[in-house]
């Protein structure tokens, strides 16, 4: 894979750079990296119990519209930039220690990331 | 059917001061003037983790890649910028001031719509014989013939049962005056993550009209 160096953590640590190579940069790639992180993000937002049940239908709903995508455009091949956003995305809720927080990224993510896809969430 | 102003206890003070804040104000004016995408940038960087430009930058390439158009470039940069101003305030503060910027924004898109005389802020409605309730209504527009009662919140999750349940009463106590009140929450966030909310409540909601991120220009439909 060719990668090139992206300004993308002001800590001093390189995490990301851009997505050069056209298999990791399908929706299907995309989109797989993307459902894993948001499973990932979802299991944090689980340690809150009272909303375990929302959590399941958020996400459920969710990963249906990433499905639907997927479903309309699976092999399609991304510009660079585009796939590079889902991965600064994905940087982004890796951060997330707040179950709080996750929960409202639950939201936001497939939000960003459609958006960067070109559509409406 | 009467509006009143909200008992002005400490909770009211210290958020007043929010509310005046200029960075609210700012906030409000560009996301009025801001489209969808833009606001899911707003949504997202007011509640992220990360604070530095670039990596809002490069998460959002239709509104600032090579593709992007010089206009939208621009306007968007000015939204991410007064975000990133609200991110830096900390996270004490920063759901104060998001919620004060959705009020604000609700409150400058109904202007579009309704003299600003109409509109007011924190106020409570009272009917006769009803006792009142406790929670003020974020923007109220009061206007003889059709009234209209929001309550704004910056994410899905904040739909609770005690907010639909105060909006349906009073629709329906307005309707027992045969008044007409419109009732609506404004919601900062998409309208799926609403769906699923409200279909996890049980309280009545079937006269409540929600507004989501993306239809929030509605709002200043005549």
């Amino acid at each position: 894979m060719t990668r090139c160096e992206a300004p993308l953590d002001d800590g001093g640590e390189r995490t990301l750079s851009r997505v050069d190579d056209p298999a990791e940069a399908s929706i299907d790639a995309v989109i797989d990296r993307a459902l894993a992180a948001y499973s990932a993000l979802a299991e944090l937002g689980e340690e809150i119990d009272d909303e375990w049940s929302y959590i399941q239908d958020l996400t459920e709903t969710w990963r249906d519209r990433f499905e639907t995508l997927r479903a309309g455009r699976g092999g399609e091949v991304l510009e660079a930039e585009t796939a590079t956003a889902i991965d600064v995305a994905i940087n982004e809720i890796g951060r997330i220690e707040d179950p709080h927080r996750a929960i409202d990224w639950l939201s936001t993510f497939p939000q960003v990331a459609i958006t960067a896809l070109g559509e409406r969430p | 059917m009467r509006f009143q102003d909200a008992a002005r206890d400490g909770r009211a003070v210290v958020y007043a001061g929010i509310q005046a804040d200029p960075l609210v104000s700012r906030a409000a004016e560009l996301l009025a003037e801001a489209d969808p995408s833009m606001r899911v940038m707003a949504r997202a960087v007011m509640n992220g983790e990360s604070t530095d430009r670039p990596t809002w930058v490069a998460m959002f390439p239709t509104l600032f890649g090579p593709a992007a158009d010089a206009a939208i470039s621009e306007r968007a940069h000015e939204v991410l910028g007064v975000a990133l101003d609200v991110a830096d305030r900390g996270e004490a503060v920063r759901s104060q001031f998001r919620g004060a910027i959705v009020e604000e924004l609700t409150a400058r898109l109904l202007a579009r719509r309704v003299a600003g005389a109409a509109i007011h802020r924190e106020r409570r409605i009272l009917f006769d014989g009803v006792r009142a309730e406790i929670h003020p209504y974020d923007v109220t527009v009061e206007r003889g013939d059709a009234s209209e009662a929001y309550d704004c919140k910056w994410g899905a999750r904040g739909i609770g049962d005690d907010v639909l349940h105060q909006l349906d009463d009073a629709r329906r106590h307005a309707e027992d005056e045969e008044a007409r009140l419109v009732v609506a929450l404004v919601v900062f966030d998409a309208a799926r993550s609403c769906d699923v909310r409200l279909a996890r409540s049980n309280a009545p909601h079937e006269g409540t009209r929600v507004v989501a991120l993306e239809a929030l220009d509605e709002l200043a439909a005549r």
